[in-house]
């Protein structure tokens, strides 16, 4: 078992309005309105995912889908439950948040590498590599500043994409650069996937969840609707879409 | 990796027992024993010409474990006086004689100290009240030496007098009349030789400094063993687990310290030459100014200054570079899982480059004012390390209230100010009021300044309480900042 989620519960406490001064608080204290709501954004999710399965998360917008991610990525610790994990995690949520953009796109690799878990001694190894994927050619050398939204967006998906890790967890990335990187990139997930990676996909494109995927967890509400055969939950899913 | 954690071990141990020996050998003295002279009363009158016959009687208490000397301050006429005088010292009652000298006065000069000493250090001395009787030989008018007296002590750069309380004062018995007349002054106070006591105290940590040594030697043993056997056995325990997380991600706290220091230089023209640059153009600015507006009459004020800003410097730094940590990395902690206290860690490690460089214009300092450096400059690792766990500590809280309440870094700028002027930096901590002293030696780089002034100006290990002071005061804040910092870093996503 690669992962196996149980009974995962997350709240949130949320205050009417967002204290954040220590004035607001005890005014808000004193007149007694410091009131909470409970917030669920996940509600006893539980699942076992196998070694090598590709898993994608369906569900609209609000529905937890990256509250989930999160937690399993150890970015958020669940109010109730647990997860155990049987490998290594690369997460790919939202690329190129690591990047210091004062820094030139070569220093930005190494900081980069280091933030996602890479040895020193992996990161030289593969330096070139992840170079020649980006396309980048002389521009590593200067600051990131001066990249182009796209430059930025296919160095850090060649550096999060240079290792093949035992669980990754991709939060829409599959949309990276024009419409070569995209196949390149694609055809780069493809292969990850294909080295006996288990995947968690989350994606609004179905056309995509359908083709990759061995089985899709619909997510509704914080709660999980329904674990299954992917067309089959896709088909229930887009049903509920189109109302 | 099973070898590695026992080669480690035995690295750690080696490093323990050589360094222990080497901390004995620079320090061994002052761990020992502490010299130390006491204050006098100000000098405000004098007991008149001491005749033959005359005698005075001065009870005193001393405070250290061993009494060793006694100044006087003798008046002199600015002439030689050819008189010998009997100094005395008696127990309490008078009864039992301590010691019985005789004193040329051919030599003195006026207004100068008379050392007396030239007698056995009397030993279990502590709180024991002694009896100094002085008495003139052969002192005849004109050709007779006085002594000074005064009921007030100076505090502070100011003098600003202060009356001595609850005191006996001198007692003058006249040959002629053989009564006895205590000086006073015209309110009845009586009177205080101008004396300073000298003594030795001694210290339990330096006459057993090799069998601690030896015991904490057995104890880090064991414990090393302990740790080498919980890891073969794949057990986990704090340490290992500390010693695991710091080789995991010790590229990536580089990586971070890296890029503090390249970003931080990154466009300016002299880039990471202002490390150097700025302690001394603060040393300059305030070196004209507490050396012509406000006048400091503290020896080697250069590196007085230049060793409190450092100091001061880094603590800044530091911590409100922490303060941002979190806050300030938000779209990592939300996106990558990294555990959370790399981030001020990194912050602080950042800050210590930094401070490390400025020990460069230290030094150069140091040479330049021929004030040079000492043995005793070895253990300048210690309070610096002391530093870095205090400036880490108060980071870690000072982020962990960051991420609650907003209005933290606003309070911490004005807060810095207050313990920039609560740090003896560019005055000297005698000006502070006797009252305020035990609140105010509760700032712990007041300590940490003390102790890098001792060995880097005053070229000596500090005593005991020292060591003490430094490491209490700063491992609180410490472990204080480790336990808020863990209680909350869970909460953190959910208030970014």
């Amino acid at each position: 078992m690669m992962i196996k989620a149980d009974n995962i519960t997350v709240c949130y406490k949320m205050p009417h309005d967002k204290i954040q001064s220590i004035k607001e608080y005890m005014v808000a204290l004193m007149k007694k309105k410091l009131k909470y709501e409970q917030f669920r954004a996940l509600h006893g999710v539980s699942f076992e995912i196998k070694k090598g399965e590709v898993i994608g998360i369906v569900g609209s917008n609000g529905a937890g889908k990256s509250t989930l991610l999160k937690v399993i990525s150890g970015i958020l610790r669940p109010t109730e439950g647990s997860v155990s994990l049987g490998g290594n995690v690369v997460p790919m949520l939202e690329l190129g948040s690591g990047f210091d953009f004062d820094l030139s796109g070569r220093e930005n690799i190494f900081l980069n590498g280091a933030i996602l878990g890479y040895s020193e001694g992996f990161l030289k190894e593969k330096y070139d590599d992840i170079v020649a994927f980006s396309e980048l050619g002389d521009f590593i050398n200067i600051p990131v500043r001066n990249y182009s939204s796209g430059m930025i967006m296919r160095l850090a998906f060649s550096i999060a994409s240079q290792v093949v890790p035992d669980i990754l967890i991709v939060d829409e990335i599959l949309a990276v650069g024009d419409a070569a990187f995209q196949e390149k990139s694609y055809a780069r997930m493809v292969e990850l996937m294909g080295h006996g990676t288990t995947v968690l996909l989350v994606s609004h494109n179905i056309d995509q969840i359908r083709r990759l995927c061995d089985r899709v967890i619909w997510l509704d509400h914080g709660e999980v609707k329904d674990i299954g055969e992917t067309q089959k939950i896709c088909d229930a899913y887009m049903q509920t879409q189109i109302r | 990796m099973k070898t590695k954690a026992a080669r480690i071990c035995a690295i750690a141990f080696a490093a323990y027992l050589i360094l222990g020996a080497l901390f004995y050998l620079v320090a061994g003295d002052s761990l020992r024993s502490t010299e130390s002279l006491g204050d006098s009363v100000a000098n405000k009158s004098t007991t008149g010409e001491l005749h033959q016959g005359d005698v005075l009687m001065q009870k005193f208490v001393c405070e250290y474990d061993e009494l060793t000397q006694i100044q006087l301050l003798v008046g002199t006429n600015a002439r030689k006086n050819n008189d010998v005088l009997t100094v005395k010292l008696f127990d309490e009652n008078g009864e039992e004689e301590l010691f019985s000298i005789e004193k040329s006065t051919a030599d003195l000069q006026d207004n100068n100290w008379m050392t007396v000493n030239e007698f056995e250090p009397i030993d279990d001395a502590k709180d024991r009240v002694f009896v100094l009787r002085i008495e003139s030989k052969e002192g005849k008018a004109k050709n007779a030496i006085s002594f000074y007296c005064g009921n007030t002590v100076d505090t502070g750069r100011f003098s600003i007098k202060t009356q001595v309380e609850n005191t006996e004062g001198v007692a003058l018995y006249d040959s002629g009349s053989q009564k006895e007349s205590i000086l006073a002054d015209e309110e009845k106070t009586p009177y205080r030789l101008c004396m300073k006591v000298g003594g030795t105290d001694y210290h339990l940590v330096g006459q057993y400094f090799w069998l601690i040594y030896g015991i904490v030697a057995i104890l880090f043993l064991l414990y090393l063993i302990r740790q080498v056997i919980c890891h073969r056995k794949g057990k986990k325990t704090l340490t290992l687990s500390i010693v695991a997380s710091f080789s995991k991600y010790n590229f990536l706290i580089r990586q971070l310290v890296a890029r503090d220091f390249k970003t931080k230089y990154k466009r300016s023209v002299l880039g990471m030459f202002w490390s150097f640059l700025n302690p001394l153009l603060t040393m300059s600015i305030q070196y004209v100014v507490f050396s012509t507006f406000f006048k400091s009459d503290i020896p080697n004020f250069i590196i007085y200054l230049l060793c409190g800003i450092i100091c001061f410097n880094f603590f800044n730094e530091a911590t409100s570079m922490c303060l941002m940590s979190i806050l300030g990395n938000s779209s990592l902690i939300n996106k990558v899982y990294v555990p959370k206290y790399i981030y001020p860690f990194s912050r602080t490690l950042s800050s210590c480059v930094n401070l490390l460089l400025s020990l460069v214009p230290l030094l150069i300092m140091l040479i330049i004012t021929g004030t040079f450096v000492s043995p005793a400059a070895l253990l300048l690792p210690f309070p610096l390390i002391m530093l870095f766990l205090l400036s880490y500590g108060v980071g870690l809280i000072l982020a962990t209230m960051m991420v609650f309440f907003r209005d933290t870094q606003f309070l911490w700028n004005i807060f810095s100010m207050l313990l920039m002027y609560l740090t003896p930096i560019f005055y000297p901590d005698t000006i502070i009021p006797a009252y305020f002293m035990p609140i105010y030696r509760l700032n712990p780089l007041y300590h940490v300044i003390e102790f890098i002034r001792e060995i880097l100006m005053y070229k000596q290990a500090p005593e005991p309480s020292a060591y003490l002071w430094c490491t209490v005061l700063c491992v609180i804040p410490f472990l204080i900042g480790a336990l808020v910092f863990r209680k909350n870093e869970d909460k953190f996503v959910l208030n970014l």
